[in-house]
């Protein structure tokens, strides 16, 4: 098939784009699943879309591609121009422009007959070789438009007529929407509505600005329309490390987003397994509605207590699988934000000062595992741990202790002691 | 459906390119132009091909058009529902948002179905008149390039009366603060919750100070793939530039870029990690590292 820079389906760029951009570390033959003509064409169109970001790597296996983006410095995320290259025939771009300019007003209102004899006499009569639109193509057309808002259609006796939605007045929304465009779920809605707007310079910047949660709108979208419908979902979830695609029947509860990653998860009920189970957002390759589910906000009350323990996603039905995680930090005179920075940074548990230069955290949490990357950010005043779980404080000493022979470092004591 | 012609860069591109056949007389290279404008670098190739071959029936030969009004397009339903969706969010207040239109709108989601689990607690008050205040005053300062002055208490917990001229708002989603940027003093950035007091700034004493330019450091880091490390830190580093190649069976060489004033941070971010990354280099980087490391065994 010859190349089109537009596509009809998102699912294969989705997963190409999110190498590029997140991982961007293989060559062409790196790309095991797909074809190499597929790869070059997915190639071509990310570098047709986002040129300005595309970097280029050679390496002994082959050439790298990749997106290197600064998401700091940009005014609105690039990854947004995906959602914007939807392929459609000649047929629907031409119908769509005269549709609107004889609906230009909502006060214009014609029935279906009225439309096509002036599709064909003020339209297309220029032409020589003109399209031809039938009356179910025209119909099929406005019934679409009608689903998307864009179109009104009212009974007047036996006649149906066909009007444009009224406007919604956007002028002084750029602040709004230079911003919500970025920093709300979905913002590629947002993006959508700006592409209205005469071209202007935000007055916004993003920091940790985690832009490829923008891939997967529409999942989330999927999801976040189950949770408030209180319905099942089937999932269909790729494990990244072996591959394998998985169909499950889960009931969505919440939507857990990291700021400090910019992963998603799903957290849900596993029907099947009667477990509380997470699902990565970038990891779901379909999300299918299911039925309502009738003990909903029975369970949704139980996971919204629970989860009160959970550090990121771990969660269970059970409060004895709680396990009980304590440090102490030293914080010296001067040091103040260390104790604020535990207070800032806690997700659960409590904060206290012992001494005049110690404060400990404490929490009952389902993972405890879940907890070590944190607690190694306070690496250099460490002086005490307490876990129920010594697996887990072990893991974190025997880490410690890695680390130290990583960067050639002699221990004369032991640490965390 | 979020993937949908409607929102494309193409039909984008061809209702401007009927606007300015509506208005003026475009010759093909002007055409061109708004073609790259709206839309890809490679689109030009067949956007303007359909409409001269009068595959896309809306232009004739001599680049008139049969379409007489410029055209637009309501809101979409989509369009509208996540407007209604997003007015549940507290830092709403910040701007001056009109709602009407929109008051038979379902939401498109509620926001309370999501839950921003890592996020720092100590956010910026959305819900304070004086906060609010000064937030648009800042946004007004920007957009009018007016010069301002505050009082406020420094990161010692001192008061301070500066003034600058504000560049832009940068929100950060992980502390969920905004910072203004700033020029014509020496800082580059000051919070806008640490402000108590803030007006224009009327006098015309002279600007001597600029902040130091921003300089973009590099640090390197040699990652062995254990406990799903690469996905973690692909990750979580990936809103900053970086480069990323396979070096061994499980080992990856990173390249990161970042801004020289969040080092401190970039150090504790790395620290985090443990033994599954090690800094190369520089050696002043991993030299920070050792530091911590150090202090951990005293």
């Amino acid at each position: 098939m010859a190349y089109h820079e537009l596509i009809k389906n998102f699912s294969r760029i989705r997963d190409y784009m999110k190498e590029f951009y997140v991982y961007g570390f293989k060559s062409r033959g790196g790309y095991t699943q797909k074809s190499a003509r597929s790869y070059d064409d997915e190639k071509r169109r990310v570098e047709s879309w986002l040129g300005d970001f595309m970097s280029f790597k050679r390496t002994p296996e082959g050439k790298n591609v990749f997106l290197s983006i600064d998401s700091r410095t940009v005014e609105s995320n690039p990854l947004y121009t995906a959602w914007k290259t939807k392929s459609f025939t000649d047929g629907d771009i031409t119908l769509h422009f005269i549709l609107f300019d004889i609906l230009y007003e909502p006060s214009v209102r014609l029935t279906l007959q009225e439309i096509l004899d002036r599709i064909d006499r003020e339209y297309l009569a220029d032409f020589g070789e003109a399209l031809e639109f039938d009356e179910s193509t025209v119909r099929k057309k406005l019934k679409e438009y009608a689903e998307a808002g864009l179109i009104r259609t009212e009974k007047s006796g036996r006649r149906v007529l066909y009007s444009r939605s009224g406007m919604t007045e956007l002028a002084g929304a750029e602040d709004f929407l230079d911003f919500f465009s970025e920093a709300a779920p979905l913002g590629v809605i947002g993006s959508f509505l700006k592409d209205r707007l005469p071209a202007h310079r935000s007055r916004f910047s993003f920091k940790h600005h985690y832009i490829n949660a923008a891939l997967d709108s529409e999942i989330l979208l999927a999801l976040l329309t189950a949770i408030r419908e209180k319905r099942t979902v089937i999932l269909e979830n790729q494990s990244r490390r072996y591959e394998r695609i998985t169909t499950v029947e889960v009931v969505p509860l919440k939507i857990l987003a990291g700021v400090q990653d910019g992963r998603w998860y799903l957290m849900s009920l596993h029907l099947k397994g009667n477990l509380i189970n997470s699902y990565r957002l970038d990891f779901l390759k379909s999300v299918k509605p299911g039925e309502p589910f009738e003990r909903y906000d029975t369970i949704a009350r139980v996971y919204e207590k629970l989860a009160e323990h959970s550090w990121s996603v771990s969660c269970a039905w059970s409060r004895r699988r709680l396990e009980h995680v304590e440090f102490t930090v030293r914080v010296l005179p001067g040091e103040e934000y260390i104790a604020e920075r535990l207070e800032r940074e806690k997700r659960c548990g409590t904060v206290e000062q012992t001494d005049e230069t110690h404060w400990r955290f404490a929490a009952d949490i389902f993972n405890s595992q879940e907890i070590l990357p944190w607690i190694r950010t306070f690496i250099g005043r460490i002086t005490q741990m307490n876990f129920s779980n010594r697996t887990v404080e072990n893991k974190f000493k025997e880490d410690l202790e890695a680390m130290y022979r990583r960067y050639g470092i002699e221990e004369s004591g032991e640490a965390g002691s | 459906m979020i993937f949908s012609e409607l929102y494309s860069a193409y039909y984008r591109s061809v209702g401007e390119i009927i606007s300015a056949c509506l208005h003026g007389h475009p010759d093909e290279k002007d055409l061109r132009k708004i073609v790259e404008q709206h839309a890809f670098s490679e689109s030009a190739l067949t956007v303007l091909p359909a409409l001269k071959e009068e595959r896309w029936q809306l232009l004739r030969k001599d680049f008139s058009t049969p379409i007489r009004h410029d055209p637009s397009l309501p809101l979409t339903q989509l369009e509208k529902r996540w407007l209604k969706a997003v007015l549940q969010d507290p830092r709403v207040k910040l701007f001056d948002a009109r709602t009407c239109g929109l008051e038979e709108t379902e939401p498109l989601f509620d926001l309370n179905d999501i839950r921003w689990y890592d996020r720092y607690a100590d956010g910026d008050p959305y819900e304070d008149e004086d906060y609010i205040q000064r937030f648009r005053m800042v946004l007004e300062a920007i957009r009018a390039g007016k010069p301002l002055q505050a009082e406020l208490i420094n990161r010692k917990k001192k008061p301070v009366r500066m003034r600058f001229i504000p560049t832009e708002l940068e929100y950060s989603e992980k502390d969920d603060k905004f910072r203004i940027r700033i020029t014509g003093s020496r800082f580059a950035n000051l919070r806008l919750s640490r402000i108590s007091k803030l007006e224009y700034y009327t006098g015309t004493g002279p600007w001597n100070y600029e902040p130091e330019p921003e300089t973009v450091s590099e640090v390197v880091l040699e990652l062995r793939d254990e406990r799903n490390a690469l996905d973690r830190v692909m990750n979580h580093f990936a809103h900053l530039e970086k480069e990323a190649e396979k070096i061994g069976r499980d080992r990856y060489r990173i390249r990161l870029r970042y801004w020289q004033s969040d080092e401190t941070e970039l150090v504790i971010r790395i620290l985090g990690f443990g033994p599954v990354i090690k800094v190369l280099e520089p050696e002043s980087f991993a030299e920070l590292i050792r530091e911590r490391l150090r202090k951990q065994i005293e």
